[in-house]
């Protein structure tokens, strides 16, 4: 479970990127969170992984208060929770099963990994992460070769190999096309389902946001404005979360 | 400065571009200078330059044309020595260039007081010419193959550490960012996701590199760094067709590596 206490982010420019945040997420959730851009919504979710350390409140992930944890306590976190980003950020020129074997490096002290080498279990585990993901055929490719789906595809394996309780992803369909956008949220809803991992997604299309994750969390300059079911969601919240009425085109996203 | 003007009536300017004054204040710098340099065409004697060719390239004296390229097959020797130190030379310089060239890379060493004194340090290396740096290496450690060496080594390092670091500088650090979020350690972090991208590049620079020295070693024997250079320099006033078959052999040496350096290149793109 993460739970949110009063949590403000200053950053050292003087930005509030959030104030006052309150929340309780539970295991296996899939939650969208959903706000203009510069909203608060990548810091909220880098908060969880501490890639942005909090600076006011507090935040607990499995009742472990997370804002004064560092060094190899980090690192454990860290390893507990998968992270899809935008733009994919794999190795392009190396081989998809070795980018796959990445999400196990954290598993290993840092002079046994400095040589490449893995024990099986770990290439078995990233050959069945690959196979999940649907793109086993693609293990020896070089990633530079794959489709952007493909890629993302790649980059969730490389998280499920790290056997997280929680995947962030930040924006993780904003560079794909409306066809792949829709293959690559099938597989988030299958891991959310067949895993019980717990889904954190930051999402630019509302009706993407509506479809997919059974929670909504609206964000506003910093501060959360929506928490709900995705159910509940109607054109008056958005007004809230997004200061004006979106058309019908804009809820499609496209 | 040119003006656009759109048949919607909207114009917009093209700003003036400032590289124009640069060069222009560059050619006025050199026309000027020129006019300092003393050039004197009656110094240049043509018909000399065909007298050394011909010594340089016929046996001397009652030598005969075996004896000519007879002396090649001598050579041996000191052109082994000359490779074996360029080889070495690049490898090792190559190999103290690495941590050299992380510390000086803004991406990952953010603070100003590592990177600014590193990178001085490898200017400074710089400024000297491998030639010197070959004379000074043989008043330490006398005449031979192991001054060539440290020559080459030190300013293998020169280069090598400064390319390195601005290729690490353009590295894509998004991999980085990912192998940190999922708990790796900072080592962890450069070795699987900026050491795989450097990598290759690093293998093509030291490839080049030796191509580099092995024209260079050639030469720093002439200051008494062994090798090849050494023959030139034993040779260059009585026996010119003894330089002459010299000069054939490392023509034919250097091609070979370039040839091998491109084909070896070409593979790790």
């Amino acid at each position: 479970m993460i739970k949110f206490e009063n949590v403000g982010k200053t950053y050292p420019n003087g930005v509030q990127a959030l104030k006052g945040v309150n929340l309780e997420i539970g295991d296996g959730e899939f939650v969208a969170i959903i706000g203009l851009s510069g909203a608060g919504k990548s810091t909220l979710l880098r908060s969880i992984n501490k890639m942005h350390a909090i600076t006011e409140g507090k935040l607990f992930i499995d009742d472990i208060e997370i804002s004064s944890i560092k060094g190899k306590d980090l690192r454990m976190l860290r390893r507990s929770i998968g992270m899809i980003f935008q733009s994919f950020n794999l190795v392009k020129r190396m081989s998809v099963f070795n980018n796959v074997l990445t999400g196990r490096v954290a598993y290993h002290p840092t002079f046994k990994t400095l040589f490449g080498l893995f024990p099986k279990e770990d290439k078995i585990l990233a050959l069945e992460s690959l196979e999940t993901m649907g793109i086993l055929e693609k293990a020896f490719s070089r990633a530079d070769q794959l489709s952007g789906g493909q890629m993302q595809r790649v980059a969730l394996a490389r998280a499920l190999a790290q056997k997280p309780k929680i995947i962030l992803a930040d924006e993780p369909v904003a560079s794909l096309d409306p066809i792949t956008t829709v293959q690559v949220m099938d597989d988030f809803a299958r891991i959310n389902r067949d895993f019980k991992i717990t889904i954190i997604a930051n999402m630019h299309h509302v009706d993407l946001a509506l479809k997919y994750a059974t929670r909504i969390i609206g964000i506003k300059n910093g501060e959360v404005v929506y928490d709900g079911p995705s159910t509940d969601i109607n054109d008056e919240m958005l007004v809230q979360i997004y200061g004006r009425s979106l058309k019908h085109d804009e809820v499609l996203g496209e | 400065m040119t003006k656009f003007t759109l048949k919607s009536g909207s114009s917009i300017t093209k700003p003036f571009n400032k590289v124009w004054i640069i060069l222009g204040v560059l050619l006025i710098l050199i026309v000027t200078f020129s006019f300092f340099i003393r050039f004197e065409p009656s110094l240049i004697n043509l018909s000399e330059l065909g007298v050394i060719l011909e010594k340089m390239f016929t046996p001397k004296g009652e030598r005969t044309w075996g004896d000519y390229f007879g002396f090649v097959f001598t050579l041996w020797e000191p052109l082994v020595s000359t490779l074996e130190m360029s080889l070495a030379g690049t490898i090792i310089g190559s190999l103290m260039a690495v941590p050299v060239a992380i510390l000086a890379a803004k991406n990952i060493f953010k603070s100003k007081f590592v990177y600014l004194p590193i990178r001085f340090f490898m200017n400074l290396i710089r400024t000297i010419p491998a030639m010197i740096l070959a004379v000074v290496a043989v008043y330490f450690v006398g005449i031979g193959v192991l001054s060539g060496l440290i020559a080459i080594t030190l300013f293998t390092f020169g280069i090598m550490s400064k390319m390195l670091y601005e290729v690490i500088e353009t590295v894509d650090m998004s991999p980085f960012e990912a192998l940190e979020s999922s708990g790796a350690t900072k080592t962890q972090a450069f070795r699987y996701a900026v050491f795989p991208q450097i990598f290759p590049v690093f293998l093509s620079y030291l490839i080049y590199i030796f191509e580099i020295n092995v024209r260079a070693s050639a030469v720093l024997g002439y200051v008494g760094a062994g090798g090849i250079g050494m023959v030139i320099k034993d040779n260059i006033l009585y026996n010119y067709d003894r330089v002459g078959a010299t000069v054939i052999l490392l023509f034919f040496v250097i091609l070979a590596v370039q040839f091998m350096s491109n084909y070896l290149r070409g593979k790790l793109q």
